[in-house]
Parts: C-alpha cells; sequence; structure tokens
C-alpha cells in the first residue's frame, strides 16, 4: 500500500506543478500590483512595490522561488492587505473555525442522509418513502442564503427577543479558544443550517445508492439464509455502499478546510473561506497564491486518500 | 415483509438517541457559554465597556501614513493623536489642539507656523522604550512622523497631504528615496525644531488647508523606536499617544479589534462647548468628565448588513448607520422621522448629510457646451433648470440626499440656507429653460447638436441616463450617452473628450475651499479642476481665501464665489448623501460624525439600559 501510495504522489508531481504554473501564470495576467495599487498609484510607488514583492524578477524565478516556499511549507511572506501578517500565520488562524463548522456539519450530515437514505431505501414507493423524498427536495430547493438569513432572524434574534432564549450569536466568533459551550454558541446555529441544505442532496444521493444495493442477488441471497433486518441493513448493505460513500465524503474532504463561504461571511466566522473571499476582494496576491496551492495539495491528497479506503473497505479493490 | 420489529425498535433507538443529541447541543451547550461578564477592575465599580461596529472588513494597518481609508483613520484614531483635533461638538467643524498647547500662530505673509507642544505627554508603554515605559513626545517626533511619510520604504499612501506644502520637503523626499539609505537626520529646509517643545513649519506658499491637515490620522505622532523595532509590524503594533492602546493579539483581522483605556493619558476633558441641539439630547451634561471614559472598546466588523443590523436591535452594539434596505423598517420614509416603537425604546435617530458634491460636469473649453458668453451661458443654465434632481432623488437614492445650490456641501461655511440660492437653477423649471434655449438661439434644442454625456458604468448608471435623457428631451436637448470605466471617465475628462460628463467629489476637509478649489483656474485638467473652469474674478477670490482665516469675512467670499459659479453654471447639481445613524439608549454621549474618527474617547455607557 505504501508503494501504492508513494507512486501516485511521484505521478501527482507533474500534476502539481502545473496547476502552480497555471495558477501562477493566470493570476498575473492582469498586473497584480496595479491592481492592488490602484489606478492613482504612480510608477514610483509601481517600481518599489514590484521590488518589495519579488514580483520584479523574471516570470520562471517567482515561481521556482514560490515551488521551493511550498516544499518548505514557508509561508512567511506578508499579506498585502494585512501588512505584518504572514499568509501562513492567517492560514493557521482560519483553519480551526472553518474546521469548527464543517466537520460536525459533514458528520451530522452524512450520518442523518445515510440514515435516512436507509430508511428510504427501505420504504421504497411507499408513503413513508414519498415523505422524505419530498422534504429532502424541498430542504435542497431553497436558496442557503434564505436558509441564512431566516436562521438569523429567527434563530438567533427572534428567539431572544420574543422568549427571551439567548441559544445562537448572530455572528461572531469567540476571540479565545473554543469551548464546547462558546462552539455550541457561536457555531451551532450555522451548522444546522448546512446540515438542513445538505440533507437533501445527500439524502437522495444515498437513497439512490441504498436502492441499487437492495435489489443485488447477495441481499435476496441473505433474506434466503434467514438473515434479521437490521444484519440485512447495517451489515450487509452498508458496507458494501460504502464505496459510494467514501467516494461521496472524500470529494467533500477538501471543503472542510476551504470552508464555508456564505456561512462565514454572514455569521462572522473567521475562516478559511472568509479569509480567501476577502483576499480576493483586497487583491491580495499572496494569499490568493498560497490558499491555490494549498487547495491543489488537498484535493490530490484526497485523491489518494480515496484509493486507499477503497482497498480498506472493499477487499476486491486492489493497489496497484 | 423485511420490516420487522427488531428493525423498528432500533430505528426509534436511533431517534430518541439523535433527539436527545439536537436538544443538547440546542438547549444545553448553547447556554453554558455564558454571557459577557463585565468584570470589575478593583471591585468597585464594573468596567465601562463598548461595543461598536464597524462596516467593513476592517481597517488595513494602524501605521499613519499607510492608512487611507476611514476605517484605518477610525482605528488609528483611538491609539494615535494629531497635533490639532476637532472639536467634538461643534458644527461646522473646528479645530482644536490636540498634543499642542494652544493653536499654533501663522507668520504675518502667511507661511511660517509657529508650534508648541503640551510638555508632559507620553507614549503608550512599550518594550521599544527602555525599560518598556513611554517616554515624552518632542518636536523631533513630529517631523520624523511626517517625514515617514516621505520614505517610499514606508509605501505610504498620504504623502499628497505634503506634496509640494513644505519648503524643501518635496527635495528631501527626491534625494532620500534615491540614496542607499533613507536618513531620517537629514535636514528639511521648513522644518526647525527650537527645542523639546516647539518647532516651525515654512510652507511653500499660504496653504489654507495645512491646519486641517495636520488634524488627518495620516500625520498622527508616531516614536522612531517603535517604527523602528517593529518595521512592517508596527501596522500591527501601535505606539501612540492616543486614549486607547491595542495589542496584537487584540486585533484579529477581518473580525474584530479590543481597545483599552491608555492609563497614561493626557489630562483631556469632555468639552464644555456646545451647540444648542445638543442639550435636547443631554450630550452637554458630561462636560468636564476626564476622557477617555470607557475602559475598553470592543469594535466588530461586518461584512454583511443583517448582522449588523440585528446586533444592534438585539442591543449589543451601540449604534448602527442604517443600510438602505432597512431604511423603512425605522424611519417614516416620507417625513424621514424615526417610528414611533423605535422612539419608544429610547433609540435616537442622527442624520448625517456628507460633504458631497454630486454633479454633472461641462467641458468649458468645448465649442458647444463651454465658453462664457452669454448665449453658452444660457444653453448650461437651461440644461441645468430641465433637470429634475428631486426625481432622481425619489428614483434611486429613497429620497433620502440633499439636493442644494452651488457647490458647497451641507454643514460648511458658504453653504446656502435650506440649500437654495438667490440665483438658484433648481428645476424643474421648464419655461425657463425653454426661453433660455430660445435665448441662446436653439428654440426646442433647434440647431443644437447631440450631446456627448459620459459617466462611469455601474450602480444604476444606465437608468439614470436614461432619466436625463428624458428629462433633457422635454426641451428638445438629445444625449448620446457614453457608458464607460472609471479609468476611462477619467481619460475622457482630462483630455476633454467629455463635453459633458457625471461625477462626484467627497470633501478631503471640512472647509469649503477644498469644493472652491475644483474650479480655480491653474487646477484645471488633469487637476482637479476637471470643468477646465476659468474666471479671473472667481481665481482672484479663490487666492484671497487662502490666507484667511475660518470667520464671518471668509464665509462672504465663499458665498460670492459660490454665486459665481452658479451663474456660469459649469455644472449642473448638486446632491449630497445624508447618513443616518441609530444609536441604543445604553451608549451615551455619542454625536456622529464622519469628518473625524476619535471621538470614541468621549463616549459613555449605561449598563442598565442595555
Amino acid at each position: 500500500m505504501w508503494a501504492y501510495i508513494f507512486r501516485r504522489l511521484v505521478y501527482n508531481v507533474p500534476v502539481y506543478l502545473g496547476i502552480i504554473l497555471f495558477v501562477m501564470a493566470a493570476l498575473r495576467v492582469n498586473d497584480p500590483i496595479w491592481t492592488y495599487l490602484g489606478k492613482h498609484a504612480t510608477q514610483e510607488q509601481y517600481d518599489q512595490f514590484a521590488k518589495a514583492s519579488g514580483l520584479d524578477k523574471p516570470f520562471l524565478r517567482q515561481y521556482f522561488d514560490f515551488l521551493s516556499d511550498v516544499v518548505r511549507l514557508d509561508f512567511t511572506v506578508e499579506s498585502w492587505d494585512q501588512p505584518g501578517i504572514q499568509v501562513g500565520k492567517m492560514i493557521r488562524a482560519a483553519i480551526v473555525p472553518s474546521l469548527a463548522l464543517t466537520i460536525p456539519a459533514l458528520g451530522i450530515t452524512s450520518f442523518l442522509a445515510i440514515c435516512v437514505g436507509l430508511i428510504s431505501a427501505y420504504f421504497r414507493g411507499r408513503w413513508m418513502d414519498q415523505l422524505l423524498v419530498f422534504i429532502a427536495v424541498l430542504g435542497m430547493s431553497v436558496s442557503f442564503l434564505v436558509y441564512i438569513i431566516l436562521g438569523q432572524y429567527f434563530g438567533a434574534f427572534w428567539l431572544k427577543q420574543h422568549l427571551g432564549m439567548d441559544l445562537f450569536a448572530i455572528s461572531g466568533y469567540p476571540s479565545g479558544g473554543l469551548t464546547m459551550a462558546t462552539w455550541a454558541y457561536y457555531c451551532l446555529l450555522p451548522i444546522l443550517i448546512s446540515v438542513i441544505v445538505a440533507l437533501g442532496y445527500d439524502t437522495r444521493y444515498y437513497r439512490a445508492v441504498m436502492v441499487e444495493e437492495s435489489n443485488r442477488d447477495y441481499i435476496t441471497t441473505a433474506r434466503a439464509k434467514g438473515a434479521s433486518g437490521p444484519k440485512i441493513l447495517f451489515v450487509h448493505m452498508l458496507k458494501n455502499a460504502m464505496i459510494p460513500i467514501i467516494t461521496r465524503i472524500m470529494i467533500t474532504l477538501p471543503f472542510l478546510i476551504t470552508g464555508s463561504i456564505l456561512l462565514e461571511m454572514y455569521f462572522n466566522i473567521p475562516g478559511m473561506g472568509r479569509r480567501l473571499i476577502l483576499a480576493i476582494n483586497a487583491k491580495d496576491f499572496p494569499v490568493i497564491q498560497a490558499f491555490t496551492a494549498i487547495f491543489a495539495a488537498l484535493f490530490i491528497v484526497t485523491n489518494i486518500l480515496t484509493d486507499v479506503l477503497y482497498a480498506i473497505f472493499d477487499p476486491r479493490v486492489r493497489l496497484q | 415483509m423485511l420490516m420487522t420489529t427488531t428493525v423498528k425498535r432500533h430505528l426509534r433507538g436511533a431517534a430518541v438517541a439523535l433527539t436527545a443529541v439536537f436538544l443538547l447541543l440546542t438547549f444545553v451547550l448553547p447556554r453554558a457559554h455564558g454571557r459577557t461578564q463585565i468584570e470589575p477592575d478593583s471591585g468597585e465599580r464594573p468596567l465601562k465597556v463598548l461595543q461598536l461596529p464597524m462596516r467593513t472588513d476592517g481597517p488595513k494597518s494602524l501605521d499613519p501614513v499607510r492608512g487611507s481609508t476611514v476605517y484605518d483613520n477610525r482605528a488609528a484614531s483611538m491609539v494615535y493623536d494629531t497635533l490639532v483635533q476637532y472639536k467634538y461638538l461643534i458644527r461646522p467643524p473646528r479645530l482644536e489642539p490636540s498634543l499642542l498647547a494652544e493653536m499654533p500662530t501663522l507668520s504675518e505673509d502667511g507661511l511660517t507656523y509657529h508650534f508648541v507642544l503640551k510638555p508632559g505627554i507620553t507614549f503608550h508603554d512599550d518594550p521599544c522604550f527602555p525599560g518598556g515605559k513611554g517616554r515624552e513626545v518632542v518636536a523631533w517626533d513630529v517631523f520624523y512622523s511626517w517625514k515617514r511619510m516621505a520614505d517610499q520604504n514606508n509605501q505610504p499612501k498620504s504623502w499628497w497631504l505634503f506634496d509640494n506644502t513644505i519648503v524643501g520637503f518635496n527635495r528631501y523626499r527626491e534625494v532620500q528615496n534615491a540614496a542607499e539609505v533613507f536618513d531620517y537626520d537629514a535636514p528639511v529646509e521648513g522644518f526647525k525644531v527650537l527645542n523639546d517643545y516647539e518647532f516651525t513649519v515654512t510652507l511653500t506658499r499660504p496653504i489654507q488647508r495645512f491646519l486641517w491637515v495636520l488634524a488627518m490620522f495620516q500625520t498622527a505622532v508616531v516614536p522612531r523606536e517603535a517604527a523602528e523595532k517593529y518595521g512592517t509590524r508596527f501596522g500591527r503594533h501601535p505606539v501612540g499617544t492616543g486614549a486607547f492602546t491595542m495589542a496584537e493579539d487584540d486585533w484579529v483581522a477581518g473580525q474584530k479589534m479590543i481597545f483599552y483605556k491608555n492609563p497614561g493619558y493626557r489630562e483631556e476633558f469632555y468639552p464644555l462647548e456646545h451647540m444648542p441641539e445638543d442639550e435636547k439630547l443631554g450630550l452637554h451634561l458630561a462636560a468636564g468628565t476626564r476622557v477617555p471614559i470607557a475602559d475598553r472598546v470592543e469594535f466588530t466588523m461586518f461584512v454583511q448588513d443583517q448582522p449588523m443590523w440585528l446586533q444592534f436591535r438585539s442591543r449589543k452594539i451601540g449604534y448602527t448607520q442604517i443600510p438602505s434596505e432597512y431604511f423603512p423598517k425605522a424611519f417614516l420614509r416620507r417625513r424621514q422621522q424615526l417610528k414611533r416603537s423605535f422612539r419608544e425604546e429610547g433609540i435616537v435617530a442622527h442624520a448625517i448629510p456628507l460633504l458631497d458634491f454630486i454633479f454633472r460636469g461641462f467641458n468649458m473649453k468645448d465649442p458647444l457646451l463651454g465658453g462664457y458668453t452669454d448665449k453658452q451661458r444660457w444653453i448650461r443654465q437651461a440644461i441645468h433648470l430641465a433637470m429634475d434632481h428631486y426625481e432622481f432623488n425619489d428614483t434611486f437614492y429613497n429620497g433620502l440626499n440633499y439636493v442644494y445650490d452651488g457647490p458647497i456641501p451641507p454643514g460648511l461655511d458658504g453653504f446656502p440656507p435650506d440649500g437654495l440660492s438667490p440665483n438658484s437653477l433648481q428645476g424643474p423649471d421648464l419655461e425657463r429653460a425653454r426661453k433660455l434655449m430660445k435665448e441662446a438661439g436653439h428654440p426646442n434644442g433647434e440647431g443644437l447638436p447631440v450631446i456627448e454625456y459620459y459617466l462611469g458604468r455601474g450602480g444604476n448608471s444606465a437608468e439614470q441616463a436614461e432619466m436625463m435623457q428624458r428629462q433633457l428631451a422635454k426641451i428638445g436637448i438629445e444625449l448620446n450617452v457614453h457608458l464607460v470605466d472609471f479609468s476611462t471617465l477619467i481619460e475622457a475628462v482630462n483630455n476633454g473628450k467629455a463635453p459633458l460628463f457625471s461625477f462626484a467629489w467627497g470633501s478631503d476637509y471640512p472647509d469649503a475651499e477644498n469644493n472652491l478649489a475644483l474650479f480655480y483656474g491653474p487646477n484645471e485638467a488633469p487637476g482637479a479642476n476637471h470643468f477646465n473652469y476659468k474666471n479671473p474674478e472667481y481665481d482672484a477670490l479663490y487666492e484671497r481665501i487662502q490666507v484667511m482665516p475660518p470667520g464671518p469675512a471668509r464665509t462672504v467670499i465663499y458665498e460670492q464665489m459660490r454665486e459665481i459659479v452658479i451663474r456660469d453654471a459649469p455644472y449642473i447639481g448638486s446632491m449630497a448623501r445624508t447618513r443616518f445613524y441609530l444609536v441604543n439608549p445604553w451608549l451615551k454621549n455619542f454625536k456622529p460624525s464622519e469628518d473625524f474618527y476619535n471621538w470614541v474617547k468621549y463616549l459613555d455607557v449605561d449598563d442598565s439600559k442595555r
């Protein structure tokens, strides 16, 4: 397995180099310095800034310098928009708030969606199945933004104003460390909103997977052998459905780090998504470049990890 | 049937467990987070903590020379002081000494200012000083701070404030930036230190705005020790003389900033001097109280408006600017009056006219629309009279803008009473407009070519242009609209390609001189006089006001100049935005201003009204 992982990593090196090359070139199509300094900047200011940021060097030199930084995980370059803050520090500070939202959201959504998918598949075609599918479609038909606006208004503001229940923060994030209580106060409402939105998509997907599995011959065989209902559901069916489940969850993994842009923006949570959007708005070139390199690496690692997990969960899959 | 009793039992168990987890997460844990506890400092009184909003993702740097935005200003004004400051309660704005012992005196030729610093003012305690104890501010600190604006290594954004202003300063900038090392000890001809507390500054020419510049946060005084020790981090590790201090960890970029009362702040008191209307709001009651009053100030950044509005309505933040979509919730739109339910809650509204000059300009060099003959003037006046600014205001700005005559925005000396000049050209007055067109030789627009009209793309520009086309068509004038990028618009205006264009000007400082400079001949495009307006009478008056101190005599000249440009009509206008603030009852002493931002030191809190 380790040989396979190593081989896949090596195969992906050119892919990664290509992504970095493409991104770096794309970010320079419109001169990032002029874009950042604005139209009133003088040539003198431009030259000074180009020298200070290293963008006066030839492109290939910049490319290899940046690759060297990435390989050494050296993100000590300073943000343009927030002078005095290193990009690495910015990323480290943003990861935890993002994960505080995305990991519970993914966990709860996946768990609920798989359960509902199983139940729905179990009652396929009957009123229970139809009701669950209807709710799922309804949930995913409403815009994320509507959930956020209504959630903030009713879940945080209205409850406090009218019932005196200060359950959730309207927005914000604790400036000290996260405790279980502050996490619940600041993060639970956005997590619940995220779960409601994602549940519809995931439920439909897992239902389809479970329905397909329930038609397989091994289910009939298990029934014929007298296996109990729970055993068929949770041992045979669930285990065989693991490949699509893993695929679905693994696809989501990089987004745990990238965070949820809308939730973080509206709930003022200083996570990766918010940081990236603010950097894009502020034309903060070093931050955008570093984020892109990190996200690309995350996607590649996740892909490899997915293959490994396939082999772990399904003995028919061989890592070669 | 596969659904056995066992399955049902399992599913029921799972449902119960899920419900229990949900209830725990929803009702128990969030309640355990504990509300913000306001701890007493010495057990005698609770700390006074202010929670205030910042409608942005926050400032970028607290280094005064790097700052340029309103938000940089707001944050830097907490920790730094300037030589002079705005009188908190006085409108139109007036200056008073801040770091100075008294207002500077000006030599008879209007060129040399003499300054005296208050003795005993110290910088914040910081490890950059020996023993960590902030040292006293001396005259050299002022010049050091200003020289930092000339040093390109600091990436200064405000050099324009001093450009061609002080004798020898431009030359110093050129020489030092060309040198290997920027020498802060090298002399500048116009800077003279007389002793630790006294110094003089000699200007290249009489410049009225100079004193206003000294109230701007970019010219705040910083210690050399801190700037050199912290380098680029200085922008996040401010060391000043201001009413509050801030540690690096107290600034979570894009989210929150926390400031603490500076225990060593100089002796300053809440002002006695106030406007008559302040008494109705009780703004005069704190007179004589030592400032800063609050112990801690927490700024929360809001990129989205809904959270800010809901936090305000939950009384978690002291005040809010009113986002336009929330205006009808709080105000009766037509009367612009705060709704009764809000008033009953003790919420107070403030309307702040911004120093805006929103206009359409003519290129006075244009053979068709420019010129100073009666006929040329009549065409411009007719266009002015045909325009209905109130319709623009109602349609595009919810009726919240202020329509006024002349280039001087509301709140400044020289602004006409109720915004109406004796020679007003405010429309729509189609009868008079048609008459002028006829006298100009173009009855119903006959013989007048299509006018090329340039305006910036974006927002509702296209719709505004359509409305203008419709309004001018009533007197037979046809417009050809060019919706262009802002850079193209600037270029078209500067090159004289745009005979009619749409622009706006926000005053750099609260003195009408700043707006009147827009029509001063020598400032023609690419300078700020985008109209290329040249009138010797006007220019002579402008040169006079440059050396006049504020006062009735200068205001009379402002009014004369205002009437000259209204008569010549090199522009069509004007409008200014109005910013509405709502203040929660627990926030005391708040009189909003967008001209300056060091007012947080005057704010108080009444926790019983939270």
